[in-house]
């Protein structure tokens, strides 16, 4: 089992190829996916870091990822996972633990969540597997900003 | 017939009264009690890109972005904990030249990262970064040169994680980081606004680091510059985790200056 944490791509795929090439492949997709998921974003002219977050889950299982976000800028955070039945969510809390995205969307294997900081502070985006038809789903986050 | 239109009826009323509850099976909840957090959370926070701080910047205003300017004088460097150091700072100096849209200062700082990456053994990785630093800053395309340098960090960073040189990475960061709040306190000190103040609001970030450095193993940890930093950094801690004041902000600034300054100074 993959312990999530904070990843570059290379870094998973080390950690995976360690692991097997099936799950080499299952990041490739999850990444695949969350990269599928906020190119829509680029046309509207959000600039998409290039790094990932990702691991795998149970289903019902959350995932935290502690994120600094400035007031005013513009974010649209995106994930996917390798497996075309599972469901996947993403939602924005702030510090206070309020859910404080302005809009999300979720389809099946990939979903988004925009928010617009309305102050510079500590967020947490949190990833969940919804349901999956097996016991763990790698899943892959993206993150763009303008 | 008539039959045919009550099944139908049925089903609708039978839809409308499920809809809510089928849509509402996935709405996430409004609050969340961060006391008995429902989510495991990554071991590291998300550092942000230098761009991401710039990109809020640019949003106040038209300051004086070449008074900012430095020049780091990067022959000074001593150890690669302050060659990381020296490197995050140098990319976040990029930052600052390309808000001053000076085309000469972006080519020299692309040379710099270059040789700066050379004496910590990753050059190779951010060849194609600089040399597109240096393309995008004759064409003026300064969002390209803002791509290419947060791309040269990242690139940095995952290089010396492969190296197994993770610290080093972590010091590549905060050497960024400071190097931005030393611009940012500089900036919103000269023209105080609450919101200008709240960019600063990072208090998890500057934790993050604090243990970064509070974890390092004692070679790191006994460097005399990276000592001054952690004990630096413990001073804006408590700055930073209450109201920010015109006072605390130019007591920040005060801080990172010299921190920053000790980066750049001879080992």
């Amino acid at each position: 089992m993959l312990k999530a944490r904070f990843v570059r791509r290379l870094i998973i795929a080390v950690t995976f190829l360690a692991l097997g090439g099936t799950c080499l492949a299952s990041v490739d997709d999850a990444i695949a996916r969350a990269t599928e998921a906020i190119s829509p974003y680029v046309k509207q002219g959000y600039l998409v870091r290039d790094d990932q977050w990702g691991g795998d889950l149970g289903v019902k299982q959350q995932q935290a990822i502690t994120h600094t976000l400035f007031k005013g800028n513009d974010y649209w955070f995106c994930t996917g996972t390798d497996n075309d039945s599972a469901k996947i969510s993403i939602h924005v809390y702030d510090n206070r633990g309020r859910l404080v995205e302005n809009d999300s969307w979720q389809h099946g294997r990939s979903a988004g969540a925009h928010l617009v900081a309305p102050a510079t502070g500590t967020y947490y985006i949190i990833v969940e597997i919804l349901s999956s038809p097996v016991e763990r789903t790698h899943w892959a986050m993206v993150y763009g900003y303008k | 017939m008539k039959m045919k239109t009550r099944t139908q009826l049925f089903f609708v009323a039978v839809t409308l009264v499920c809809l809510p509850h089928f849509l509402a099976a996935d709405a996430p909840p409004r609050q969340i009690d961060l006391n008995r957090f429902p989510a495991t959370k990554l071991d590291d926070v998300v550092v942000p890109l230098p761009s991401e701080v710039f990109n809020v910047l640019d949003k106040l205003g038209t300051p004086d972005w070449r008074g900012e300017m430095r020049s780091p004088n990067i022959s000074s460097r001593g150890a690669r904990a302050q060659i990381a150091l020296m490197l995050g700072s140098v990319v976040a100096e990029g930052f600052v030249a390309v808000e001053a849209a000076d085309k000469e200062r972006v080519k020299a700082i692309g040379q710099d990262v270059l040789e700066l990456a050379r004496a910590i053994g990753v050059e190779k990785t951010v060849l194609s970064r600089t040399n597109a630093i240096v393309t995008n800053a004759d064409d003026g395309d300064w969002v390209g040169v803002r791509r290419e340098l947060d791309g040269a960090l990242s690139d940095v960073k995952t290089a010396m994680i492969q190296l197994r040189d993770d610290q080093l990475a972590h010091l590549v960061s905060l050497g960024g980081w400071l190097r931005g709040t030393e611009v940012l306190t500089s900036i919103v000190g000269k023209s105080y606004t609450p919101d200008g103040a709240d960019l600063l609001n990072q208090p998890d970030l500057l934790k993050y680091f604090q243990e970064r450095l509070a974890g390092m193993p004692p070679r790191l940890r006994n460097n005399q510059l990276v000592g001054k930093i952690q004990k630096s950094l413990n001073e804006i801690s408590p700055l930073i985790s209450q109201k920010i004041t015109p006072a605390s902000i130019k007591r920040i600034h005060e801080i990172t200056s010299d921190m920053v300054r000790a980066i750049n100074s001879n080992a």
